[in-house]
């Protein structure tokens, strides 16, 4: 079984092939061969992780090393893997939701002139987002870390005539790069702390160090770091929004499934440093809410179909990360397996009505499309309700996970761990609130703009077809993680053996009773509410409340990008700027008169300013053969 | 004896191309054999026997060549980028390409001399000698200013080795060693007073802070590659001949252990600076020459970060990155010099949207690129990687604040390629030519060869860079006058 487990390591390798044969042969392909390469690329990866799952239900956790990465004495980095019941499971994600993105994409992207760049592009993502979750040291994890990073860059400014999409793809590369410095950081304290770099030796002498002790909290703060600008957490969430200027396949796989969980991934690969540092993690949590109730709040006054979808990834993000900082590994992990199924539907939905609409993104202008494009509007109904955490569905499960982490943890209880659970469950209604008006607003009521509606018709099998499946696993996917007091709780058992252990309080059946009960009521208060604004109020009470500072805030989401703007961006320019003339100016200026004054070089400069350039050269021979002279005296002299 | 045919060949084939200087085809001819020679040599290399010859017995200086530790991943790299570049030099080159292709394999040849010699009076003439081609290639085939920018270059080069020079003969004089050979220097050398140390080492920094280059000693840089032949290929060669980090490694530092434990601080401090100074300037450049400059003086920051944090890692990381920065940073230069080829202009501001036309140069440029910024599985990332890592067991805060070059390094790599080939097209471009694709081929391998593969250099560079730090922990221990070490300790002691 080992021996089948390591084969899983060929799945990177197998899309990246694919990358390679699209990227160097891709014009000369025929028709859909380019897509269809691609997704069989993927789908050889998503049976291949298969296996890996398979064996590592079986046989435990398998390590392969291939060979020696880094080395310098004390600094013995491999480039090896490990599978283990973390990484089959994310590899599972990966591969399997991005095959039905790979296969949709064939749809969507049809006709356009960069078909097998797009593929190449999409191929070489999932091989970094593999490197990612497979590498088993922190170097080799940034080697993927940084690769979708690239990819990331690459398919946002996918459309790149359009200075615009390209300025879009650089502001995700830069905030991930401050992302990324973090993470280096991290790194380099990992090694002084720890003397390696392995991430399993790591976690394993975690526990060696006290309690809370200062390193480790150091170490935590900077994977928070690297964490926010992948995961688009504050204060580095800004470019998520514009990365939505991607093909809506891409904010699917990468911006909403995969790439923008990598950061919850590093904190649960690494919970031996965060379940040692309470402080380090109680911040993760707090970021994390605050991210969440922002985000959330913004989603309710974006008229973009995407960019509501956006937002609502940052604040879905923000529950994954919160859960993984108060300790609940598996309910983070889990929040990702579940987002990852309607999250990748509802972009996939909203990508089949842009391409309906022939590229129109404002919700204002649709409404009642449900009726023209039945899978499309059914299969988002399923996402909508799942996402807004109605009960039996999967979104409900994981998300009542969690805001039981936060209310139990014990950590986090000296933190404000119940201040931090009333903001979740607030934010959880928000959610349910804007997701009705999204859905509303497109698929439900009256056609606003006849002209888009009489356009609108569904997509093709191709694009519907993944639609139906994503949507069967967002009903379904949540039963894997049932609350512990009532069944067995299949994900939480799954990834037990490999997670860090963090105390949580016991709640008795009365209180998990009340908490379900609970999930739902504010579910129901959000569609509630949503319903009394848009259908009842239809339309005018929404403009009334549209007027309030608050939504002015949403709708400007709540000026950071500007803010930004004013307090990095320009004066960054200014001292770039100043640096090149200081340099220029002074520097340059300054020493060459210095060098001037010295007599000796005054005269040097004179007499060689005279001569032709070969004299210089010349000069240059006399003066080694002096100097060569001079060396013989003095070794005769001493 | 590998080691000398790496340094007589290419002396040899410019002499036949300077012979050959009536055809042009031949002198093509010429430069590609000079280059897949020397590479063909430069394979064998590592571990061949080295070369020894009394050369001035009365002073001690013997011709002694070595083929073991970092030397031999040096030449082999920059033998590598010089293939594409001889190429470029031979083919681009209107007027008198026989001597430029002459000039860039009398550098080579001087170069392998620097990264070979185990004498430092061979050493010093290397170093020394490998100047004049680079001066020569300014003076008589750069831009309108080149003037100017040659006397600068002379200037800070002569001012900086003149010190050094000095060092170097007081060192041997003082310490009583039996020769110049490195092995019997660095026996000697440890045993002299701190003081002692800490002078002639100053000395010795001055001459290869100009080189590395430190800030704020880089002017010279800029305005040479601002100035050299327009197709780049003299730049390829300033990107090789960034010696002086070398010189510190192999020389400075582990003959002058206790000078360098006093002087690295401040040299770490400067290092630091001119990482993110460098990154910084970069930003807002729009002569894409010149703006390369000031990515590669951020590289020697962080390279020099690495050597001065005087950790085992960072020692090893630096070099890495000294040989892997001339694929990316070589290959730049090439391709600026093929835009300027497609419509005679370095601004960025003259380009735009070229991905549309020229979809493989495009491609390519972006490779290197994102080659040059460090991003990890290409070349740039192991060495900056170890570098940093290295500097911050020592001295986490200056090489914290290194590290931020690597967010101005997104800042300036992206805004390069945006500016360069997204957009709306303005005119539109050839693609990349036959000829182009052959030079930027090895460029591409070379990268991915270094990023994916760097376990067998790193090994080779440790055999040296251990030297640094063997010397450095003897500090300490050493009693004046007790040599520090035995003959026999040292790798390859014996001569």
């Amino acid at each position: 079984m080992n021996d089948l487990v390591q084969l899983a390591s060929l799945a990177p390798l197998l899309a990246l092939a694919g990358a390679i044969i699209n990227g160097l042969f891709g014009r000369s392909l025929r028709g859909n061969a380019p897509g269809v390469i691609a997704s069989l690329a993927v789908a050889a990866g998503f049976v291949l992780s298969l296996i890996a799952f398979l064996g590592v239900r079986a046989g435990g956790a398998v390590r392969v090393r291939f060979g020696d990465f880094l080395v310098a004495g004390d600094l013995n980095i491999g480039l090896g893997f490990h599978f283990d019941q973390l990484s089959v499971l994310m590899m599972l994600i990966i591969t399997g939701v991005g095959l039905l993105i790979h296969i949709y994409s064939i749809g969507y992207m049809q006709g356009d002139d960069g078909f097998s760049r797009y593929f190449a592009q999409l191929n070489l993502f999932v091989a970094a987002m593999l490197v990612l979750v497979m590498a088993d040291s922190f170097p080799l994890m940034f080697v993927g870390w940084e690769g979708v990073g690239v990819c990331s860059f690459l398919l946002i400014g996918f459309w790149y005539k359009d200075l615009k999409n390209a300025s879009a793809g650089r502001k995700a590369f830069i905030v991930n790069r401050v992302g990324d410095f973090g993470f280096l950081l991290a790194m380099f304290l990992t090694f002084k702390a720890f003397g390696t770099l392995d991430i399993q030796a790591v976690n394993a002498a975690a526990p060696s160090f006290a309690y809370g002790a200062a390193i480790l909290t150091g170490i935590g703060l900077l994977y928070l770091l690297a964490a926010a600008g992948k995961s688009a957490q504050l204060p580095l969430h800004t470019w998520l929004p514009d990365a939505m200027a991607g093909p809506t396949p891409v904010s699917a796989l990468i911006h909403a499934a995969t790439m923008v969980t990598a950061g919850v991934y590093l904190i649960a690969r690494t919970g031996g440093i965060f379940a040692n540092a309470p402080s380090a993690a109680a911040t993760v949590v707090w970021v994390a809410v605050l991210t969440a109730l922002m985000a959330a709040i913004v989603a309710i006054g974006q008229t973009d179909i995407k960019k509501i979808l956006a937002w609502s990834t940052i604040s879905q993000v923000g529950f994954m990360v919160a859960a993984v900082g108060a300790g609940a590994y598996w309910a983070g992990i889990f929040h990702v397996l579940t987002h990852a199924f309607f999250k990748a539907l509802l972009f996939l939905g909203a990508g089949s009505v842009i391409h309906a609409l022939g590229g129109e993104q404002d919700v204002r202008k649709m409404g009642g499309l449900g009726r023209k494009m039945r899978v499309t509007g059914t299969t988002s109904l399923i996402a909508t309700l799942a996402i807004a955490g109605v009960p039996f569905l999967s979104g409900y499960f994981s998300k009542d996970a969690i805001l039981g982490a936060l209310l139990t943890s014990s950590p986090l209880g000296n933190y404000g761990g119940q201040i931090l659970f009333a903001l979740l469950m607030v934010t959880a209604g928000i959610t349910a609130f804007y997701m009705f008006r999204w859905y509303y607003l497109v698929f439900a009521g009256e056609p606003r703009s006849s002209a888009e509606y009489e356009r609108a018709h569904e997509s093709p099998a191709v694009m519907t077809v993944p639609l139906g499946i994503l949507a069967v696993g967002s009903v379904l996917i949540g039963y894997v993680g049932l609350p512990a007091f009532l069944a067995p709780n299949a994900i939480q058992e799954w990834l037990a053996p490999v997670m860090a252990h963090v105390d949580f309080d016991h709640l008795n059946t009365s209180a998990e009773w009340m908490l379900l009960l609970g999930s739902v009521l504010v579910a129901a208060v959000g569609l509630g509410l949503g319903y009394w604004v848009y259908v009842i109020g239809s339309g005018e009470l929404a403009k009334r409340i549209g007027n309030t500072p608050l939504a002015n805030a949403s709708r400007g989401a709540f000026g950071i990008d500007r803010l930004y703007r004013g307090l990095f961006t320009e004066p960054g320019e200014g001292l770039a700027e100043g640096v090149a003339s200081l340099d220029r100016d002074v520097v340059d200026r300054g020493l060459t008169g210095v060098s001037g004054a010295v007599p000796l070089l005054g005269r040097l400069l004179v007499l060689l300013q005279s001569g032709y350039v070969r004299a210089y050269a010349f000069a240059m021979v006399l003066g080694v053969l002096a100097l060569a002279v001079v060396a013989a005296l003095i070794g005769v002299l001493a | 004896m590998i080691s000398l045919y790496v340094i007589l060949l290419p002396v040899l084939m410019a002499l036949l191309a300077i012979l050959a200087r009536g055809s042009a085809p031949l002198v093509r001819g010429l430069a590609f054999l000079g280059g897949i020679g020397t590479f063909a040599l430069a394979l064998f290399l590592a571990g061949s026997e080295g070369f020894n010859a009394a050369w001035l017995p009365g002073i001690g200086v013997n011709f002694a060549l070595d083929a073991t530790g970092a030397g031999p991943v040096l030449v082999l790299v920059a033998a590598l980028v010089m293939i594409p570049t001889l190429l470029v030099a031979a083919s681009r080159v209107e007027k008198g390409a026989a001597g430029f292709v002459a000039l860039l394999l009398l550098a080579q040849a001087g170069l392998n001399g620097i990264f070979l010699s185990k004498d430092l009076i061979v050493f010093y003439i290397f170093w020394e000698a490998t100047l004049i081609p680079g001066l020569l290639l300014l003076g008589i085939y750069g831009g309108d200013r080149r003037r100017q920018a040659t006397l600068k270059y002379l200037v800070y080069a002569v001012a900086g080795s003149f010190l050094m020079l000095i060092s170097i003969l007081a060192l041997k004089a003082l310490s009583g060693a039996a020769s110049f050979h490195i092995t019997e220097l660095m026996i000697a050398t440890p045993a002299l007073s701190a003081a002692t140390q800490t002078w002639l080492f100053v000395g010795m920094a001055v001459g290869m802070m100009v080189k590395l280059p430190l800030w704020p000693l880089h002017s010279w840089l800029i305005d040479l590659n601002e100035q050299n032949h327009p197709s780049g290929a003299a730049d390829v060669l300033g990107s090789l001949y960034k010696v002086g980090a070398f010189g510190f490694f192999a020389w400075a530092l582990p003959l002058l252990p206790a000078g360098a434990e006093r002087v690295a601080p401040y040299l770490l401090a400067l290092a630091a600076v001119t990482a993110v100074y460098g990154a910084l300037a970069a930003i807002s450049q729009d002569h894409l020459k010149r703006f390369l400059a000031y990515g590669s003086l951020s590289h020697m920051g962080i390279i020099g970060v690495g050597l001065f944090g005087l950790h085992l890692a960072g020692l090893s990381g630096a070099i890495y990155f000294l040989a892997a920065q001339m694929l990316s940073t070589g290959g730049l230069f090439l391709v600026a010099g093929m835009l300027y080829h497609r419509r005679r202009s370095f601004s960025v501001k003259d380009y735009g949207g070229l991905a549309k036309s020229a979809p493989a140069f495009a491609a390519v440029s972006l490779f290197l690129i994102f080659a040059y910024i460090g991003v990890p599985g290409l070349s740039n990332f192991p060495g900056e990687f170890m570098a940093l890592l290295g500097a911050f067991q020592t001295s986490p805060w200056p090489a914290a604040f290194a590290t931020l070059a690597v967010i101005a390094a997104g800042v300036y790599g992206v805004n390069l390629f945006q500016r360069l080939f997204q957009g709306t097209t303005t005119v539109p471009t050839t693609d990349l030519s036959p000829l182009e694709l052959y030079v930027l081929v090895p460029f591409v391998a070379g990268v991915l060869w270094l990023g994916i593969s760097p376990a067998p250099q790193l090994r080779q560079i440790e055999q040296q860079a251990s030297l640094v730090t063997l010397q450095l922990e003897r500090v300490v221990e050493a009693q004046p006058g007790v040599p520090a070490v035995t003959l026999a300790e040292l790798p390859g002691g014996e001569r």
